[in-house]
């Protein structure tokens, strides 16, 4: 039981991905929850696990997107080559920009990471021969999967494509699973909780979160480079700081702190806008009003709201709150 | 002026051998000419601090007499504007504290500083981890693997007291106990010396015994410098008292000869006392 009890944020996760193609009819609707499900796993690492609210995460999945568009129409890399380097880059790029960020705290790092969002923005407009500029960078293929020269895997339809991003995400929870229940992970947690503290008992907190940073990057820029393979266009919204708006959005509709919520809040924003959308062009005003809620009645999102329904559900109510935030799944 | 020269007062069981021995000795800590500057206000004027190993080391004054800042800059927490601060042997003069901790230097918050939303027995885990951050990290195993963590929490837990309330959260202990949980964090490290700012700052008459008794026994193994309001508890357990005032040392001395010196009554204990005898 108790192995159940710690994977089951993994479990929960592999029940949606199965779910999803049986609940929608758009393979590329379940993609897309999944594509921004990465970014905001990206973006609750940072937030949720270290307490640092970046508004950098559109950088990384706009990196993402372009790299990966780039070495695939310039340099004709095969699929995985393209992914893995778009990865490094950025993890790179958000090395960086956490580099100068780290530096400060609070409403400076706020701000630091907001500059850096408009100056990557510019640079992606002003450099048209790289990017596409305004129009975007278009054409990007979605070559086959080969699975070490053995075989092919055809990813040209909307559920194929489905089915990659499915094992690829599945594969970046677990590992995401495994990293914010190690020590660095636990670790982490004890820098969100008291960073003045954590370094009187020896650590060097800078580097943690660095290091934390280069990994959220790396794991917002997959997203972005799946998102570029999933639209064929690397557009320059994508690198926009609407883009990071909305990942934090997702990240705080969800809940904080918890991997599963990601999903959850991803999924809820991209299905809710999906819906919404058709019936009303002004429905992000509806989704102003679910922040306000969240943000006043609901602080661990829509996670904690589950959360307490289950309890409730199941007779636990427990006055109080748990010993230890990140094991109360 | 040397701690040698005037530990035959010492009221603490042992202390005489230690002190005896320590004359000997180099001191664990020896700070020279400790200058902090706030823009124009000198809050710390060339402040010389020598700290033997073994003994409890006191650091008392009034208000503002620059206690806490120079508390600060022995811990590494804010750099010195001047001066020289060497630890076992080591210049640390410009190490921050999170490499002080890896020379041995450990310390504990005026104002209580747990990590609140997590369990007791995790702080203390925490801190036993943060002597060797290197392991810290490691991305791939959870915490647990190593016995010797889990045996040394189990140590410090009990000799807190607070074995029973491993799996609470620390945010829900009572202030004594974040008292006492704020002392084992700097236990946890196995330090040489423990810095303590103010242990007993804001608890009860009822906890304060057991504090007493808590940084006498941390005095077995360990050096001890103390920042300390409580004349009762500075005056029974301390080797050496070092008296500030107005960023400079005033008197440096054994308990009974600083309880006597005029000078020290003039400036703190006859007016300015602050905390005092409770």
């Amino acid at each position: 039981m108790p192995a159940l009890r710690d994977n089951s944020g993994l479990l929960l996760a592999l029940a949606v991905v199965l779910l999803l193609p049986l609940l929608l009819q758009s393979g590329t609707l379940a993609t897309e929850v999944l594509v921004y499900a990465l970014a905001v796993l990206g973006c609750n690492l940072l937030l949720g696990y270290t307490g640092l609210l970046s508004f950098g995460q559109g950088v990384f999945f706009g990196m993402g997107s372009y790299a990966v568009g780039i070495l695939l129409t310039r340099a004709g890399m095969p699929l995985m080559a393209a992914v893995l380097l778009s990865i490094v880059i950025g993890a790179g790029v958000a090395a960086l920009i956490g580099w100068f960020a780290i530096r400060q705290r609070g409403t400076y790092f706020v701000m630091l990471t907001l500059a850096f969002a408009q100056m990557f923005y510019f640079l992606a407009y002003s450099l048209p021969g790289w990017t596409g500029g305004d129009n975007g960078l278009l054409g990007i293929p979605r070559p086959p999967l080969s699975l070490g020269g053995l075989a092919s895997v055809p990813l040209d339809t909307p559920w194929r494509f489905y089915s990659f991003v499915a094992v690829v995400f599945l594969l970046t929870f677990w590992l995401l699973h495994r990293v914010t229940t190690s020590v660095f992970g636990r670790t982490l947690l004890a820098i969100r909780e008291n960073e003045a503290r954590a370094r009187a008992v020896g650590y060097d907190t800078r580097l943690f979160k660095l290091a934390v940073f280069a990994i959220s990057g790396a794991v917002t820029a997959l997203a972005g480079a799946l998102h570029a393979m999933m639209t064929g266009i690397a557009p320059l919204s994508n690198i926009e700081y609407h883009t990071s708006e909305m990942i934090l959005v997702m990240t705080v509709i969800g809940g904080t702190g918890n991997l599963f919520a990601s999903l959850l809040g991803a999924a809820f924003y991209v299905l809710a806008a999906d819906w919404l959308s058709t019936l009303w062009p002004r429905w992000l005003l509806l989704l102003g009003l679910l922040l306000i809620g969240v943000s006043l009645f609901m602080h661990k999102g829509l996670w904690g709201v589950g959360q307490g329904l289950w309890q409730w559900a199941t007779g636990r109510v427990r006055a109080g709150r748990p010993a230890v935030r990140e094991q109360s799944l | 002026m040397s701690p040698a020269t005037t530990m035959a007062t010492s009221p603490r069981p042992g202390a005489d051998q230690d002190v005896a021995s320590a004359g000997a000795m180099q001191p664990l800590l020896d700070a020279r000419g400790v200058v902090k500057r706030y823009g124009k206000f000198t809050a710390l004027n060339g402040v010389d601090l020598r700290v033997m190993p073994g003994t409890v080391h006191s650091v008392i004054g009034p208000n503002g007499a620059g206690k806490t800042t120079l508390f600060h800059t022995l811990t590494g927490t804010v750099p010195v504007s001047a001066g020289r601060i060497v630890f076992n042997g080591q210049d640390i003069t410009r190490e921050p504290d999170n490499v002080r901790v890896r020379r041995g230097i450990a310390r504990s918050f005026q104002v209580t500083s747990l990590f609140g939303n997590l369990s007791v027995r995790e702080n203390l885990r925490l801190a036993v981890q943060g002597a060797h951050p290197s392991g810290a990290f490691d991305m791939w195993h959870a915490p647990g693997r190593r016995a010797g963590i889990d045996a040394l929490v189990d140590t410090i837990l009990e000799r807190l007291g607070l074995h029973a309330r491993g799996a609470e959260a620390a945010g829900a202990l009572s202030h004594g106990q974040q008292r006492r949980l704020e002392v084992g964090m700097a236990l946890a490290a196995r330090p040489r010396a423990i810095f303590l700012d103010e242990p007993t700052s804001g608890m009860g008459v009822d906890d304060l015994d057991g504090m007493k008794a808590l940084i006498r026994g941390l005095a077995t193994d360990h050096t001890v410098l103390l920042i300390e309001h409580n004349m009762n508890i500075v005056m029974d357990i301390s080797d050496t008292i070092t008296v500030m005032q107005q960023g400079r040392v005033l008197v440096e001395g054994a308990p009974a000869a600083i309880r006597d010196d005029p000078r020290v009554r003039a400036a703190y204990l006859g007016n300015m006392i602050t905390g005092g005898q409770r």
